[in-house]
């Protein structure tokens, strides 16, 4: 098929993105398994932080790729106003980097719409402390949460703050407030950003629920800030919750304090456990800033050797091929 | 199946040794045979004698169980389905009342603990 100029451009970068992203997807999903056994070892903060550089690492190596060596080699070393024939394999690859691309964008948009039925119709009620405001809703079914990206709210219904004693109260409300400080909304944003692996099918799903896991037991230990006594007053909380029924389903950007009850029995005996656990992760914590240095400067170095584009380019006019 | 899950690959001798009740030699091999036709079993000869190894691990077939039960029931009258989603969402209602007791329990018990270790 022939096509023009800046469509091949689209096309090729397209293209690009897609089996990158495949070949790094499959790479980490193949490796989800041990990344996940290691995060058990982990500091909990540190293990969902983990988490989310591995399941970001597919669409950002794929967008370095792509807008630092195959944009550019294709704007300098390919003739300009010519049209060239484009292989059906490449269109194919293009069509599926689009698709996936698509998907997650609107997957993105429609969460971030889903989010204005928390704006309108709440009350909000001053609990003091330094705890913020928090806005009650209408609705008969349980629900608290932090609902929102850029200035989360807490929200919840007036039969938990009805049910819930006052230290159980406070002990979700700080857990809530956790989520805020580790800006989990916005985590889960671009989560909801990064594209699947394949047009329906999420091969990196198991990263993601692995990833929620361990940002609901940092919030927990941040909560819990080391004292038995609000420890055991969140575990109370979580398990007069889960009494009260499951909480509705609502948008992905929404932090519930009880968003998946499969896990209910294992937060409850760690926070009654109430002591440090071991941390496997320090190395991480030095490895990561270590390697995304060393992944810049090697980048930036590389943009700046022709050979290293003429090299893509003959790659890339291989795949239009 | 048991025994071929906790020993590995086993032929019929081994079979016969390892079971609760004395059964017959043949009455053995002639069970094995069919499981093998039933596909639970994988076999290959070795040294004039069978060795038999299941195909399936005791989760899988487990789950495979649990499917076809399922599949038995969804695949009767509205009435019989009805009757199984009941009993499964009743059946998982209790299991979560039990979870729920016993939690509250141990946290009970962790208040006392730290009321008593309370200065």
């Amino acid at each position: 098929m022939t096509v023009p100029y800046l469509l091949r451009l689209i096309c090729l970068c397209l293209a690009a993105f897609f089996l990158i992203h495949l070949a790094a997807g499959l790479g980490v999903a193949r490796l989800a398994p041990s990344a996940v056994r290691l995060a058990l070892r982990m500091r909990a903060s540190r293990a969902s932080t983990f988490l989310l550089l591995l399941r970001l690492l597919p669409p950002a190596f794929a967008l370095v790729v792509v807008a630092g060596f195959c944009a550019p080699s294709y704007l300098w070393l390919e003739p300009p106003a010519t049209s060239e024939e484009v292989g059906w394999g490449c269109l194919a690859a293009a069509a599926f980097g689009a698709v996936v691309s698509a998907a997650a964008l609107i997957g993105a948009v429609r969460a971030l719409w889903s989010l204005r039925q928390w704006r309108g119709n709440a009350r909000e009620v001053s609990i003091g402390g330094g705890y913020g405001p928090i806005f009650i809703v209408g609705g008969s079914a349980p629900f608290l949460a932090l609902a929102g990206v850029v200035r989360p709210r807490l929200v919840a219904t007036r039969c938990v703050m009805d049910t819930l004693t006052s230290e159980e109260l406070l002990a979700a409300i700080r857990h809530e407030r956790a989520h805020q400080a580790s800006r989990d909304n916005l985590k889960r944003l671009l989560l909801l950003l990064a594209p699947d692996l394949l047009p329906a099918w999420p091969g990196l799903l198991a990263i993601e629920h692995a990833w929620a896991r361990f940002a609901e037991w940092a919030a927990d230990d941040r909560a819990a800030a080391g004292d038995p006594h609000y420890s055991v007053s969140l575990a109370a909380a979580l398990v007069r919750f889960a009494r009260m029924g499951n909480a509705p389903v609502s948008s992905p950007l929404v932090t519930s304090l009880l968003a998946d009850t499969c896990d209910l029995s294992q937060r409850v005996d760690r926070l009654l456990e109430c002591r440090p656990r071991p941390d496997a992760g320090g190395w991480f914590a030095v490895a990561w800033p270590f390697c995304t240095s060393l992944a810049v400067i090697g980048v930036a170095y590389l943009i700046r050797q022709p050979a290293a584009l003429y090299w893509v380019h003959e790659t890339l006019e291989r795949l239009v091929h | 199946m048991e025994i071929l899950w906790r020993r590995g690959e086993s032929n019929v001798h081994d079979v016969v040794a390892e079971l609760d009740r004395p059964l017959a030699y043949t009455t053995v091999m002639t069970t094995l045979d069919r499981l093998y036709k039933k596909e639970l079993l994988d076999r290959r000869k070795h040294e004039r004698a069978f060795q038999y190894v299941p195909r399936l691990s005791r989760a899988e077939w487990e789950h495979k169980r649990a499917g076809d039960f399922v599949a038995g029931f969804l695949s009767q009258p509205q009435s019989s389905r009805d009757l199984l989603v009941s009993c499964l969402v009743e059946a998982v209602g209790r299991h979560d009342e039990t979870l729920l007791d016993d939690l509250e329990k141990k946290i009970r018990n962790k208040r006392r603990e730290l009321q008593k270790g309370a200065p």
